[in-house]
């Protein structure tokens, strides 16, 4: 009998970061399921978490650095080839400057400090130009709900009396956040999902509004107006703890439910129904924003909008509301303070201040132009470190232009992706069972430590990688510790938590208690210290002071050309963005990508469930096989597809030239397109 | 014993039980292998997911005319031994909530057998429907509302209609 | 309490193994006529075709009798039943004194009146011994005829032709599985029979066999020439072992009639199996079904009532399936269409799928389904509906898997 070994991590196949034991024989890891000890996932997963197995072992893996000769790609030494990268980064340095170097940071291995690494790294070579994932993911919603409350609250599922799930499928997207719902309403909270598809968690909705895609505002401004006109908001709350409340109450005013049912198709009634159930449950009323909102032109105003119901309802940082999160007061490796380099004209800054003010990232949409034009100055390296960018940024063909045309490509992944084929370097990354990091469960207040359970030879950890890079550019100095188990020490160095402690628990440790109400002691981290309906520094910015609803340009302009509206993106519980397509059994379980639409428009276009349609923007074209959903399930002249694949890739369709103008986010939930048969 | 609890109220038919479970038996994801099956009807917003519930007096059990389905005695569960099922079909036709299949492959009889007291099912049942409970302590959740949409759902109401 | 057992098959081990449940105590003789532990009729098929091992067929170790308490009288018959001393006379000689006694005998094959069918080389699967004859006679090449094309009967051929055997199937009624089966989806088996290389004649009247010098056996017919077979093999029903009990007053009546607790019309004295007609489901007092499900259904009810129980028959509910020629075959309850019913078809003739549930003012009474194996567990489903007599009004909704948990909410 082999030795078995039991060893507890946290997965990080997805974002929800569940506990997991590992299983191995030999050294090899064999198998994985739930740790049963911590509060997030409770021993429950998804079936991703156990395709890490097939993932780290998987034939295609990358274990080796791969060099693009003239004959293709070619292994070439691990310290050759960091040599080499060196060299050439250091040549462009002298010829362009330090900012003509950048650094993309992506979500296919699941980081957590990994990220201020890599902002650490180009901070000390003196480049500004940080790109990540997060500007079209995560950042909208944290811009809209830090603009109105100081920072991105966690819902307090399990104490409220009414869960509001807005633009998001936590059962696929997050898949342990259903269970916590799923407790919530057995304890007889109402579910209320938002969402123009019958999305997996409207399934089990008490109520479920289904909007047209970008109209999250105006049913956000609906249900202000209803609250205020039928008294149902705090009104101790809203005086002592906000500022500009007249004012959008006054604007809030033009949002009768029979206006809101004529911008968002959601009935006059089921808006009434909406205000009172959550009146009924305030200040118990705890709201998910997902990824929904985000990709609009209107996204952050959206989003403004339906945090302001937080405060409205009396539901900030009250128990069963949203619960501002106390933060884990550790060293951070960034180096915003330290070095300063908003002078050398971050990418995308200018036009986009909130998303460099707040996040200090640059917009990768602007980056990609600036690649290929030079201006207002060269961008002539990149080392791109898990992203997929060719897959999921949007205007697909141009993106593959820019990255194949720099100076010098580096990415590193554990797979050969569409953006990898483009590199001049492929380097082997680590997964996650490959790398010792901390982890935040917000929602606990908890930090847990990963385990480095595998080491493959010439396959360095994300810290091991900058650290030797740094040395190899005379910026050593900042990567001091020999190892990422030394820096992981070091970051716990102000805190009362040891290594050794951290790396006992992996039930994770609680960092400091949940304690609600602080605004009661505590300014709120916004400028004015209070709770903002109208927003000074937006103001200040040339935006407007209050959460304006502007219509998507679809209804507003609607285009004869273009008659059908496409949403993009919602996820599918096996695959992440576009990771996990070679895992075999996933593609038995979801072949394809496809293209949801309703029965009336596939009747009235002649399409058969799985016959392939084709989708044309103003920008390119798909041809994808139909999936006809049931009538109630998505609406008419409404599509979904979803990222990520290759075989039939969506951001062929999508532009990256239309933006929510605060964030700098994409449009990709409501681009127009037309639909042929073919 | 403790036997899968399923609880529509809570079901999301995300179908992480039916991979799970898939991938249990055949190491791969196709739902026809699974043990535990979930039907979501979208006009009724219902989702309902369904597994052997290991019947005292298992008829499949009694009924076997290969003697193949025995009661392990350490879970309880009502197992088929796949070394001597004959591949007839009867406990097919004898189960009264569909929860045997035939495995077309092996061709032989297919069922729950609570993955020998600890079912993957549950373990990635990530909605929280699914709990490995005590028999007697099971669908104490139910509620009349439940009732009300399975009634309604299954047309119970019109009894003699 | 002396109890006694008559039969060693689906009946007689399910009284027992219930009466065990209830009454660990009360002495237990088990007589068989048949030597040896018991087997499963319905496996031998099977075995004769190669789908299961021979050791599978034996459905008890001689252990579980021990260790159950029981004592066994293999290979001996019992030859007259008294009921007023309460003793069995078995045919060597030997008494045995019963408080409780069940009749689960069985029953044996009927030989139709044929001339000259009556001999050598002609055979039934029907036993252990039958099967064990056959599985000694196929040989790739022989030629083998079946007359009869019930469920029985089609196993057989289908075992003779998976084991290199051509045959040759007679049914005398113009369709095959003629009490089973439809015109319709008769015909989709039949296709599936004959495209194994089965050869089948219906509405054929066999006049006479002849046996040739050669050994061979010479089939007449009317209206077509004859057929030469190596050997005959005889599915044309089954008739209830019920001589024990000439002259007793145990009433019989094309078997034993019994009450809804499988008590004959003598207190004390009990018939189970094929040898008993129950109630069924349909209200109807006294059936022979002569299937393995109701054996053991009335063998349950019967081992709980001699233990002192007081437990009703709901009566039995007909069903049977079998895989044979690729094809899955599943019947239950009343499925032949009739005055006054209705019935709701899939015919998926492409698929070689065919389903029916009939229906009698909207309440399903039986189903027959030919094709995935996943027909037969919608039968399955369907059943509870059938025994509790619900109206099914959305019948294609049941088809496509809704309705799955009629007790839950029962």
């Amino acid at each position: 009998m082999p030795e078995r070994e039991t060893v507890q991590t946290l997965c990080r196949m997805c974002d929800d970061r569940c506990a997991i034991n590992v299983y191995l024989e030999d050294g090899k890891i064999v198998d994985i399921d739930g740790y049963k000890e911590h509060p997030w996932n409770r021993g429950r997963l998804c079936v991703k978490a156990r395709a890490a197995v097939d993932m780290v072992y998987h034939p295609e893996r990358l274990l080796k650095p791969l060099k693009r000769t003239k004959r293709g790609f070619e292994e070439i030494p691990l310290q050759q080839a960091l040599d080499e990268i060196a060299e050439r980064l250091l040549a462009i340095k002298d010829k362009h400057g330090a900012r003509s170097i950048s650094i993309w940071k992506g979500e296919a291995i699941g980081f957590a400090q990994e990220e201020d690494m890599a902002r650490r790294f180009v901070h000390a070579l003196g480049s500004p130009n940080y790109f990540s994932n997060d500007s079209m993911c995560y950042n909208g919603r944290y811009f809209g709900y830090r603009l109105v409350e100081g920072s991105w609250p966690v819902p307090d599922y399990e104490n409220s009396r009414c869960v509001v799930i807005w633009g998001a499928n936590p059962p696929h997207a997050h898949p342990n956040m259903t269970q916590m719902i799923m407790r919530a309403r057995k304890a007889g909270a109402k579910l209320i999902v938002v969402d123009p598809r019958m999305s997996a968690i409207a399934r089990q909705a008490d109520l479920h509004a289904d909007l047209k895609p970008g109209t999250d505002g105006a049913l956000a401004l609906g249900l202000i107006q209803q609250l205020i006109e039928t008294q149902g908001y705090d009104r101790e709350f809203v005086e002592h703890y906000t500022v500009g409340f007249t004012e959008l109450a006054e604007y809030a005013k033009a949002f009768s439910p029979e206006r809101v049912e004529e911008q968002t198709g959601v009935a006059a009634a089921v808006v009434r129904e909406l205000a009172r159930t959550i009146a009924a449950a305030a200040p118990r009323v705890a709201v998910y924003v997902g990824n929904g909102p985000e990709h609009h032109e209107n996204g952050i105003n959206n989003i403004r909008a339906v945090a302001c119901l937080d405060a409205i309802l009396g539901a900030l940082d009250r128990e069963g509301g949203n619960r501002l999160v106390e933060g884990f007061k550790a060293n951070h490796l960034t180096l915003y303070d330290e070095i300063p380099l908003e002078h050398l004209g971050p990418i995308g800054a200018d036009r986009f201040p909130v998303l460099y003010g707040f996040r200090q990232e640059c917009h990768t949409m602007t980056g990609i132009n600036t690649i290929l034009s030079g201006e207002p100055y060269p961008i002539r390296a990149m080392i791109l470190t898990a992203a997929n960018p060719a897959l999921t940024n949007p205007n697909t063909l141009k993106v593959r232009e820019a990255l194949g045309s720099l100076d010098l490509f580096v990415v590193r992944d554990l797979f050969m992706t569409p953006t990898a084929e483009l590199a001049d370097y492929v380097l082997p990354a680590a997964s996650f069972l490959e790398r010792v990091e901390l982890h935040t469960h917000a929602k606990y207040q908890r930090i847990t430590m990963t385990r480095k359970i595998l080491k493959f030879p010439d396959v360095q950890d994300e810290y091991q990688f900058w650290h030797d890079l740094a040395h190899r550019l005379g910026i050593g100095e900042y990567f001091p510790w020999e190892d990422e188990t030394e820096l992981t020490r070091w970051i716990l160095e102000p805190t009362d938590i040891s290594l050794e402690r951290a790396a006992a628990h992996p039930e994770g440790i609680e960092y400091t208690p949940i304690r609600y109400r602080k605004w009661e002691k505590e300014p709120f981290n916004t400028p004015s210290g209070k709770v903002e309906f109208s927003s000074q520094y937006l103001k200040d910015l040339g935006y407007p002071a209050l959460p304006e609803y502007k219509p998507p340009a679809y209804l507003e302009s609607p285009d004869p050309e273009y008659p059908f509206v496409l949403i993009t993106g919602a996820r599918k519980l096996i695959y992440y963005h576009s990771r996990f397509r070679n895992i075999k059994r996933f593609r038995t379980a979801i072949p394809g990508p496809e293209v949801e639409l309703h029965p009336e428009d596939a009747a009235a276009l002649g399409v058969a469930d799985g016959d392939s349609i084709r989708i044309t923007s103003r920008i390119g074209s798909v041809e994808v096989p139909a999936k006809i959903k049931s009538a109630v399930e998505i609406l008419p002249g409404t599509l979904q597809m979803t990222h990520g694949w290759k075989e039939a890739n969506v951001n062929l369709l999508t532009h990256d030239d239309r933006f929510d103008p605060i964030s700098g986010f994409p449009l990709m939930k409501a681009v127009e397109v037309q639909v042929e048969n073919v | 014993m403790r036997i899968v609890e399923v609880d529509p109220t809570s079901c999301v038919a995300c179908r992480n039980c039916e991979y799970a479970c898939a991938f249990k038996q055949t190491g791969d994801f196709d739902i026809k292998d699974s043990n535990i099956r979930v039907n979501f009807y979208p006009e009724e917003r219902a989702c309902i997911p369904w597994t052997c519930v290991h019947c005292g007096e298992g008829w499949c059990m009694e009924v076997c005319p290969a003697g193949a389905i025995l009661r392990n005695p350490e879970t309880g569960a009502v197992e088929i031994d796949a070394n001597h099922c004959a591949g007839c079909k009867m406990c097919l036709l004898a189960c009264p909530s569909g929860s045997i299949h035939f495995d077309k492959v092996e061709l032989v009889s297919k069922k729950c057998d609570l993955c020998g007291g600890d079912p993957a099912c549950v373990k990635f049942c990530t909605s929280g429907a699914l709990q490995f409970v005590e028999e007697e302590e099971a669908y104490s959740f139910r509620r009349e509302s439940l009732d009300n949409k399975l009634k309604r759902l299954f047309g119970l109401n019109k009894r003699g209609s | 309490m002396q109890i006694v057992i008559i039969g060693n098959s689906a009946a007689g081990l399910s009284a027992l193994s219930r009466f065990r449940s209830i009454d660990r105590e009360s002495p237990i003789t088990l007589i068989s006529a048949e030597s040896g532990t018991a087997y499963s009729k319905v496996l031998l098929p099977y075995y004769l075709r190669r789908k299961i091992p021979y050791e599978n067929l034996f459905i008890r170790r001689p252990e579980d009798y021990t260790q159950a308490g029981i004592k066994t009288e293999f290979g001996v018959k019992v030859k007259r039943v008294d009921t007023e001393s309460h003793t069995l006379t078995l045919e060597d000689g030997r008494t045995i004194g019963f408080a409780r006694l069940l009749i689960a005998t069985g029953s044996r094959p009927f030989l139709p009146p044929i001339e000259g069918l009556a001999g050598a080389n002609v055979y039934h699967l029907w036993t252990l011994s039958d099967t064990e004859q056959l599985d000694s006679l196929f040989r790739p090449g022989q030629r083998a005829l079946v007359i009869g094309s019930g469920f029985i009967a089609l196993q057989a051929a289908w075992a003779a032709q998976q084991r290199g055997l051509k045959v040759t199937v007679f049914e005398l009624l113009p369709r095959i599985m003629p009490t089973v089966l439809d015109d319709r989806a008769a015909a989709v088996l039949r296709q599936k029979v004959e495209e194994h290389g089965v050869e089948v004649r219906i509405g054929i009247h066999t006049e006479a066999v002849e046996r040739t010098r050669k050994g061979l056996l010479r089939v007449q017919t009317k209206g077509h020439p004859p057929l030469d077979v190596d050997l005959i093999i005889v599915g044309a029903g089954v008739r209830p072992n019920t001589e024990l009990l000439d002259g007793s007053p145990v009433q019989i009546d094309r078997g034993i009639p019994v009450d809804e607790y499988m008590e004959t019309n003598v207190p004390g004295i009990y018939a189970a199996g094929d040898v008993a007609r129950g109630p069924t489901a349909f209200g109807e007092t006294h059936q022979t079904h002569a299937l393995w499900p109701t054996a053991v259904e009335h063998g349950r009810i019967a081992g709980a009532n001699m233990a002192g129980r007081s437990v009703p028959y709901q009566g039995s509910l007909n069903m049977n399936v079998t895989e044979m020629f690729g094809i899955t075959v599943a019947s239950m309850g009343k499925f032949i269409e009739d005055e006054g019913l209705t019935s709701h078809v899939i015919d998926e003739a492409g698929q070689s799928r065919y389903v029916k549930i009939i229906l009698r003012e909207g309440i399903p009474i039986g189903a027959v389904a030919l094709g995935d194996a996943d027909d037969t567990v919608i039968l399955g489903r369907l059943r509870p509906w059938i025994r509790n007599q619900r109206s099914l009004p959305d019948v294609g909704g049941f088809l496509e898997g809704r309705y799955l948990l009629p007790r839950q909410v029962a």
